[in-house]
């Protein structure tokens, strides 16, 4: 599976050296200046969430549930209310505290912000993770038995697939928020940020699954798996140490775009109420708390929906780019495609 | 599909005659509305609770079913103080009771039919007392005064043997256990307005609602979503049957659609859209609502208590250091300010208004030094606390409110946030895990202190399910104080200031942290006639004022 690159004109092929596949990735990877960009725009908001404990320490002088209502702070040596008596919050200054205003509960909307985007970053992982340890789960077990485990699986995750996402996620969102989850000795309280994950990381496993049980299916049938089990092994070894690295690459880039979707899902639960608990903060429920109030305080809806859009584009755009990069030929046959119907 | 099918047929049915009765007209205009007829649309966050007269137990509930079921009593269809009044409806008059109190005898209009045509009888008036008894309605404990109810209730009787009637003559006989000062109000609520017995006697009719005996009957319901109400056809023969008080609808038809944001619904409203909303509008366009359309925006008052419940039978709050803990430490400016400065501030049960009300504070505050010495000094070893409202905007922000205070106490403190359309059948059912503290608030059913002290805070109250003692408070003292005082009329003297005294006792106690009263408001679109339409004292906006211009 190493890569060999053509000798060049006049150079024997026994002086060429071998490259690791992964390392061509990141060379095609380099060059595409605006997938990298927004990578690093990506780590720079998750790095800039991870730092939300200290802005709230150190600048804004609050936690992101702590209620201020009747409090007041100091702009242009006036004290000014937090919350007027009409209800209307502190919109955005230049400022340390509340600089981008207030909510309704006279919470800090910068505190909430930055917290939002660690629980929105983290369902968006942790669900990713979920869905994708799922997904080749089923997909190894359904592509190398194939068979009748192949049918259960794939009618199961037919059923998945046939409810919409987000009625799904709704549902199981709802039924699970006042008992929790008890399965065996699993217990998950209904207000715990895994009932979402959780959600979210289900109802993507179709989404993932049948694409690589498609590619496992081709694999089974590829010499080095009859000479594997030539060999003796067992299908265990099989699956994780034969089929397993062939589709490492298309587990990353689904993984990658995985998280996008995932952080999208989640903002559409927590803003219809089925996804994260108030009074915790994410970017979904801080829409759903300020939307209330579009006409007075646009910027409790505008800030937190800006911030998804930016985020959930730069994984997109960096996802994209990692396909291209990770599975160059994916590129060409789609270009030779494109080519054709014009 | 059986349902849409009977749905279909019954709006057939009702459009003809609705037609019928416009074209014969209609020369009442006592209160409410006998106008020129058309279509209206209402939004509201929440969608009733049950559409059951027996059930339904909510301001939203009331404000649409008290137009559709007719009770043998009902309130006058006017105003301020006027409405509060009971006058006749299905009963020829008042009742006529006994020197001693504890006999009530009625008559039945005759020739009064159902909107589907089936005669209304006075039997079906002990129907609807027992079906609040076989369905565990919360409006069951106001009717245990009536003889033989307790046992019927217990399933040790077959019937209540307190109410015989005559079906031929329309006699209507009611014995009580002992008097009861507000039981002619108690005839007029809809708990006790008459339904067919085919109606059935154990279950929730919400999605097929039996027939009405009022101006509008339902043609649809689809829970929680929509309804629609029409004209009734045989509403006519109620007025005809001399049911005076009874007002006539002054629209043809009335879709009422849940919509949780209500922005939305303003925005609706001010376009035209939407023609009424049954709630508030939100703080947010409150101002800009005042004063661009002050032809068609009024503020109106209630009568109400906003509250916190704690369960006083569960840690920590059967400690009543927690509970004085929890009323020092509220700030009523502060949820003021979340219901957009519509919060008139109180810390007792009773709201102004309301007989019996003298204003007093226990708990001078915010005071969180105080609240938390007191906590100290308790020293609850659960300290884990789940906090409930639900999800209609004030009150998740109340609720956010109250959880960040809780955390500032001390405690771990968890908010179930939940739809407002199974809130107060889930807190009031006593399954429901960890039910220990959240939102709750009470209107007036009839204005009498009775009705926010027995349904609230007696130990009668504590019900399986669609319980309003959601305190679970059971202080003897207090119970048989109000069993004393619901023997005597209001006017007898000191009984107010008896009422007044059983407010300061309960508070003492701090079952409940009181923080306001609202104040509600009318936003009408322009198509409506907002001169006639009127906020009712009791069920809020009369929909039989409503009127197109």
């Amino acid at each position: 599976m190493v890569a060999v690159p053509e000798a060049p004109p006049g150079v024997p092929e026994s002086q060429v050296q071998g490259r690791n596949p992964w390392y061509l990735a990141w060379l095609r990877l380099r060059r595409n200046k605006v997938a990298l960009g927004c990578g690093l725009l990506f780590v720079l908001i998750v790095a800039v969430c991870l730092a939300a404990p200290l802005w709230a320490d150190y600048v804004a002088h609050t936690g992101p549930n702590d209620n201020h209502i009747t409090d007041t702070v100091l702009i242009d040596g006036v004290e000014t209310d937090i919350v007027a008596p009409d209800g209307t919050p502190l919109g955005p200054g230049l400022r340390g505290r509340y600089l981008l205003g207030a909510d309704q509960n006279g919470r800090d909307v910068m505190v909430r912000l930055l917290y939002g985007g660690r629980t929105s970053i983290y369902i968006g992982l942790a669900a990713a993770a979920v869905t994708t340890v799922l997904a080749v789960v089923v997909a190894l077990l359904a592509g190398y038995y194939r068979g009748w485990i192949d049918a259960v699986l794939s009618r199961v995750l037919d059923v998945i697939w046939a409810f919409p996402v987000l009625l799904l996620g709704i549902a199981l969102g709802t039924a699970l928020a006042i008992g929790g989850l008890k399965l065996g000795v699993i217990a998950i309280a209904g207000d715990s940020i895994w009932i979402p994950i959780l959600i979210i990381g289900l109802v993507y496993v179709p989404y993932m699954a049948r694409p690589l049980r498609g590619e496992i299916l081709a694999l089974r049938e590829k010499e080095f798996v009859e000479a594997a089990v030539a060999q003796g092994m067992g299908p265990l070894r099989i699956m994780v140490g034969e089929l397993l690295p062939n589709i490492v690459s298309t587990i990353i880039v689904f993984f990658t775009l995985n998280i996008a979707n995932n952080m999208l899902l989640e903002s559409a639960l927590s803003f219809l109420g089925a996804g994260v608990r108030p009074p915790n903060a994410s970017w979904g429920t801080m829409i759903a708390d300020g939307y209330q109030m579009i006409y007075t305080a646009p910027h409790l809806t505008i800030v937190p929906g800006l911030m998804i859009v930016v985020t959930v584009l730069s994984l997109n755009v960096f996802g994209d780019g990692l396909r291209d990069a990770l599975d160059p030929k994916a590129r060409i046959r789609i270009e030779a495609n494109d080519a054709g119907r014009h | 599909m059986h349902i849409f099918r009977r749905a279909l047929i019954i709006a057939c049915v009702a459009s003809l005659a609705a037609f019928g009765v416009a074209a014969c007209g209609s020369d009442d205009s006592s209160g409410g509305g006998g106008g020129s007829g058309g279509d209206i649309t209402v939004n509201a966050t929440s969608f009733p609770d049950y559409i059951d007269p027996q059930l339904s137990y909510t301001v939203e509930g009331w404000e649409v079913l008290w137009n559709v079921y007719t009770p043998l009593l009902t309130y006058r269809h006017a105003r301020g103080k006027e409405g509060t009044e009971v006058v006749p409806a299905l009963a020829e008059a008042l009742p006529d009771i006994s020197p001693d109190g504890k006999t009530y005898k009625l008559k039945l209009r005759p020739n009064m039919k159902y909107s589907d045509g089936t005669p209304i009888k006075a039997s079906d008036f002990t129907y609807a007392i027992q079906r609040l008894f076989k369905t565990d309605s919360g409006g069951s404990v106001f009717y245990n005064v009536i003889a033989g109810a307790t046992e019927y209730a217990d399933g040790a009787a077959d019937t209540i043997t307190g109410i015989t009637t005559d079906d031929a003559t329309g006699d209507i006989t009611i014995q009580l256990t002992e008097p009861n000062g507000t039981f002619d109000n108690l005839l007029g609520l809809m708990f006790a307005a008459p339904i067919p017995q085919s109606t059935p006697l154990d279950a929730d009719a919400t999605n097929n609602p039996p027939p009405a005996s009022g101006p509008f009957m339902f043609t649809t319901v689809d829970a929680p979503r929509t309804l629609t109400m029409e004209r009734n056809p045989q509403f006519q023969t109620v007025k005809d049957a001399g049911a005076d008080e009874v007002a006539d609808a002054g629209v043809d038809k009335i879709t009422l659609i849940e919509n949780k944001n209500q922005s939305a619904q303003v925005t609706d409203i001010m376009q035209n859209k939407v023609d009424f909303m049954m709630d508030p509008v939100p703080s947010d366009r409150l101002q800009e609502v005042k004063s661009r359309y002050s032809d068609r925006f009024r503020m109106e008052d209630s009568i109400n208590t906003y509250y916190m419940f704690m369960n006083t039978e569960r840690a920590p709050f059967n400690d009543v250091r927690v509970r004085q803990a929890i009323n020092y430490a509220i700030d009523p400016e502060a949820l003021n300010r979340i219901f957009g400065g519509r919060l008139h501030p109180t810390q007792q049960v009773l709201p102004p208004g309301m007989p019996g009300y003298q204003e007093y504070k226990l708990y001078p505050g915010p005071d969180m030094d105080k609240a938390r010495a007191l906590i100290a000094e308790a020293n609850p070893a659960d300290r884990d606390i789940t906090v409930w409202t639900d999800d209609e905007p004030d009150r998740k922000r109340i609720g956010e409110y109250y959880h960040d205070l809780l955390t500032q106490l001390g405690f771990n403190a968890t908010l179930k946030v939940i739809a407002g359309d199974v809130y107060w059948t889930t807190v009031g059912n006593q399954s429901t895990p960890d039910v220990d503290t959240g939102f709750a608030d009470w209107f007036q059913d009839f204005p009498h202190p009775d009705d926010f002290f027995r349904p609230l805070l007696h130990g009668d109250s504590i019900l399986p399910t669609n319980g309003n003692n959601l305190s679970r408070a059971n202080i003897a003292e207090n119970n048989a104080k109000m069993d004393e005082l619901v023997t005597k009329q209001i006017t007898d003297e000191g009984v107010e200031q008896q009422y007044a005294d059983l407010d300061r006792a309960y508070m003492e106690q701090a079952v409940w942290a009181p923080y306001g009263n609202e104040q509600f408001t009318t936003f009408l679109s322009e198509r409506m006639d907002f001169d006639k339409s009127y906020h009712h004292l009791l069920f809020k906006q009369d929909f039989t004022s409503f009127a197109l211009k």
